[in-house]
Formats: structure tokens, C-alpha cells, sequence
């Protein structure tokens, strides 16, 4: 027994050395960003309030930025809506019949605005954090796009925070579909550069110029159809035989991400139970 | 002694704010990252038992993973830093009891002595770090470039912190 506990005490600290080691190397390989304690994540209450307190002061340095980007979409916006303003005169005027119907699949989407509190974009695996949570009606897989574009898709939710995979993420792939097109590929981001991310598996047979936008497909439930990701900037490495690899140009920027609106899709569950029941809950976001 | 364990939980608290407020927003030409909250375990007594430096070195990695969302990168990078930092030392000043104060510093050390040790620890560090960022993601000329430049980044930065507190004494 003396034996025993001379030994514990002469090497005691190499069991506490293999003890901190083997701790932290099982926080690393959990590699399943939906695996992550709440509490070991940014989403948790005191790193959450502490990036709070440091995005209220910094929150100031990008405004411009984002001034021009909200400019530019109020224009755009202004310009759609006089479009849709002719459309009803026009449908108004040449059928009065009251055969017009509702279209059901509005309102099925609903945004939750929140604010960017913590963001990464130099490391391998970058996460975003935002100041809404739980109690605001967020839910983990839910979508976040800001106003240029996709950012993420909500992973950890704690009662007023929440964190975000995001797009600069190589966890996260996104099915995306050429602009007023239907074949759609996978973008993903791969680590070098947080302007730019790579649109795999499109379909040979694909026509597409470069500067042609890339959208969302709307094949998950995570995503409405047709928002904005980003802009072709030409082919990628050695494609192979079956698919074209471009590199596209994000339109979002993470380097100054602001204001977040996250995307409540009131049929997520519904849509979820079947995929589940169907794939054995393997999907795409 | 009270005094200096309160010292030290000051520079924690300081190191971790400062880390996960200011330096994990830099990023230098893409490559470069500061990593300053390393200056803790660096200016930890010689005379601190290894199981204690570990044990803090552990904590002050685990809250900055939580913080940056690294999970437990740091805290497996400093917890080996704080095993292999006496023998990193015991390079360059073999003998440790001649130091005045048990606490590594340009004055305790030299200036010779101190910076080989400072840049030692800093670039083995930056080495590991990216080393266990780069298991998980493969991309290895941009890792090498990154651990170069990261070192002499932090490097420059501790050196100021350094400037900083021989000021004021």
C-alpha cells in the first residue's frame, strides 16, 4: 500500500498530465458541431455576455458598410416593388373575376431579426453568435441570412443566444441551383480565403457564364428558394469526369456582419419527420 | 503570497479578456494570429509545482476555447506547454536558483536569456496549435506559413507587454 502511494505521488504528474490531455483531446474529436455543450460554446451566458458587451462597441466600426449594402436592397426592393405594383394594375385590369386565389405558401416563412454579437472567419471552423435565443422562438437548424445573403444555419441554443455554424464552415454545406436555372450543386466552403467558397457537383451538361448568381434551391426546408449566395468567378481544380467545381464569390460579408435574419419555417418539423422517416436522417441543409 | 496569487488571477482574467476581445479579431495578411494569452503560463513562478501550472494552464486554454469556440484545441496545446515549459527554460539558465524572483522576466533572466526563452515558448506554442488545427483540416504549406508568421507576430506583441510592465515598476 506504501509502495502504491509513494508511486502515485512520484509520478502524479504525469496522471495529471494524461488526464488534461485525454479531457481536452475528447473535447477536440467531438468533431459533431450539434454534439457541443451549450456551456463550451460562445452560445453560453458568460462568453455570450461578454461578446455582447464587446459588439456593442464595436458594432459601430462597420456601419458604413452595411449602409450601403441596406441602400443598395432598398433599391433593389423599390424596384421590385414598382414591378409587382404594375403587375396588380395589370391583373386588375384585365381580369376584375374574382378568380384570383391566395397563394397558400406565403406565410410560411417568418424572419427573427437579431444581431451578430461574436464573429470568426480565420479559423478553419468558424462560428457565429447572436443575442436571440431560445426564448425569441430560435431554433437549432433553423436558416440565417443577412441582408446580401446566406450566413449559417442555427446549431446551439441557449435561453437568449444561440450559435451559428457558419457558411465559412466546412460542416455546413449548402445545396445551391444556378439563378433561372434547376440544376443545383453543393457549396462548401474550403479554408482559404472567407470571401470565396467552392460550388461542387454541379452537372456537366450545366450552362453557366461567369458572373452568374448562385441561389439557394429550396430542396431543404432550412432555406426559401432563391436567396442570393453568391457569384461565379470561374472553374476550380481539376473537376472531375461527371461535374463541374466552381469558385464562387460569397455575397455575404462576414468581415462585417451586423444585423442577422434568421428564417422560421413553420413546416420545419413537419418536413423534417418525413425526410427522417424516408433517408434515415441523413440530409443536406 | 496572497498578493501574488491575486496578481496572477488579475492577469488571467486580463489576458483571456484581451485574447478573446481584441487579438482573435487580428488576423495579419490572412496568416498571422496573435496568441497572446500564452504571456500567463510563460510568467508563471519557476517555483509553482508542475501538477498546479498545469492545472491553470489547462483552465486559462479551456477559456479561451469556450470563448473562440476552439473546443479543447488550447486547452490540449497549454497543458503540454506547461509540462515542457521548465525543461524549455533549463535550455537556455540551467541553473534557476540563482534567480532573485521565481518569476521569468527580463530582469529575472537577462534580456539574452529571456527573449530565447520567450521565442522558444512562443514557437513551439504557435507550432502546436496549428499543428492540432491542421489534424482536423488539411491545408499544410498554409499551416507552416501560418505557424511562422503567428510566432513572430505574438513574439513582437509579448515583447511589448514586457515593455509595458518594466515601465511602471
Amino acid at each position: 500500500m506504501r509502495n502504491l502511494l509513494n508511486f502515485l505521488i512520484r509520478y502524479s504528474s504525469w496522471f495529471v498530465f494524461t488526464f488534461y490531455v485525454v479531457v481536452s483531446c475528447g473535447l477536440l474529436f467531438n468533431r459533431n458541431p450539434y454534439q457541443h455543450h451549450v456551456f463550451l460554446t460562445s452560445a453560453g451566458a458568460i462568453a455570450a455576455g461578454l461578446h455582447d458587451v464587446s459588439s456593442n462597441i464595436t458594432g459601430y466600426f462597420s456601419l458604413r458598410d452595411i449602409n450601403d449594402d441596406l441602400q443598395r436592397q432598398t433599391a433593389t426592393l423599390q424596384a421590385e416593388v414598382l414591378t409587382l405594383r404594375e403587375q396588380v394594375r395589370h391583373y386588375r385590369e384585365t381580369e376584375i373575376q374574382d378568380s384570383l386565389r391566395a397563394i397558400d405558401s406565403v406565410g410560411k416563412f417568418n424572419f427573427i431579426i437579431a444581431t451578430a454579437i461574436n464573429n470568426s472567419i480565420t479559423r478553419p471552423y468558424n462560428y457565429v453568435t447572436i443575442n436571440k435565443g431560445k426564448l425569441d422562438g430560435i431554433r437549432p437548424e433553423m436558416g440565417v441570412m443577412d441582408q446580401n445573403g446566406v450566413v449559417g444555419v442555427v446549431n446551439v441554443v441557449s435561453d437568449h443566444y444561440a450559435r451559428i455554424i457558419s457558411l465559412l464552415n466546412p460542416n455546413f454545406r449548402l445545396s445551391c441551383k444556378l439563378r433561372g436555372s434547376d440544376t443545383f450543386g453543393s457549396l462548401v466552403w474550403d479554408g482559404d480565403d472567407p470571401r470565396r467558397a467552392i460550388l461542387e457537383e454541379l452537372p456537366k451538361h450545366t450552362l453557366f457564364h461567369k458572373g452568374d448568381t448562385i441561389v439557394t434551391s429550396g430542396y431543404s426546408a432550412v432555406f426559401p428558394e432563391g436567396i442570393p449566395v453568391g457569384i461565379i468567378e470561374g472553374k476550380a481544380r481539376g473537376a472531375d469526369d461527371n461535374f463541374f467545381t466552381l469558385r464562387i464569390r460569397l455575397l455575404t460579408d462576414f468581415t462585417a456582419l451586423s444585423t442577422v435574419k434568421v428564417i422560421s419555417n413553420t413546416d420545419l418539423q413537419e418536413i423534417r419527420s418525413i425526410e427522417t422517416d424516408a433517408t434515415g436522417g441523413q440530409s443536406e441543409q | 503570497m496572497a498578493k501574488e496569487i491575486i496578481k496572477y488571477l488579475l492577469l488571467f482574467v486580463v489576458l483571456v479578456v484581451v485574447q478573446v476581445v481584441v487579438f482573435n479579431h487580428m488576423c495579419l495578411f490572412n496568416v498571422a494570429v496573435p496568441l497572446v494569452f500564452i504571456y500567463f503560463i510563460i510568467k508563471l513562478p519557476v517555483t509553482l509545482p508542475v501538477n498546479w501550472a498545469m492545472t491553470v494552464s489547462f483552465l486559462l486554454g479551456l477559456m479561451v476555447d469556450i470563448f473562440s469556440n476552439t473546443q479543447g484545441m488550447n486547452a490540449l496545446a497549454c497543458t503540454v506547454l506547461a509540462a515542457i515549459r521548465l525543461p524549455m527554460l533549463r535550455l537556455y539558465f540551467p541553473r534557476e536558483e540563482d534567480m532573485t524572483n521565481p518569476e521569468p522576466s527580463l530582469r529575472t533572466l537577462g534580456p539574452g536569456v529571456y527573449m530565447k526563452y520567450l521565442i522558444t515558448v512562443v514557437a513551439v506554442y504557435c507550432a502546436m496549435f496549428f499543428l492540432i488545427e491542421a489534424f482536423t483540416f488539411h491545408n499544410w504549406g498554409l499551416m507552416l506559413l501560418r505557424i511562422g508568421a503567428s510566432t513572430l507576430l505574438t513574439f513582437i506583441i509579448l515583447l511589448a507587454f514586457d515593455s509595458l510592465s518594466a515601465k511602471t515598476r
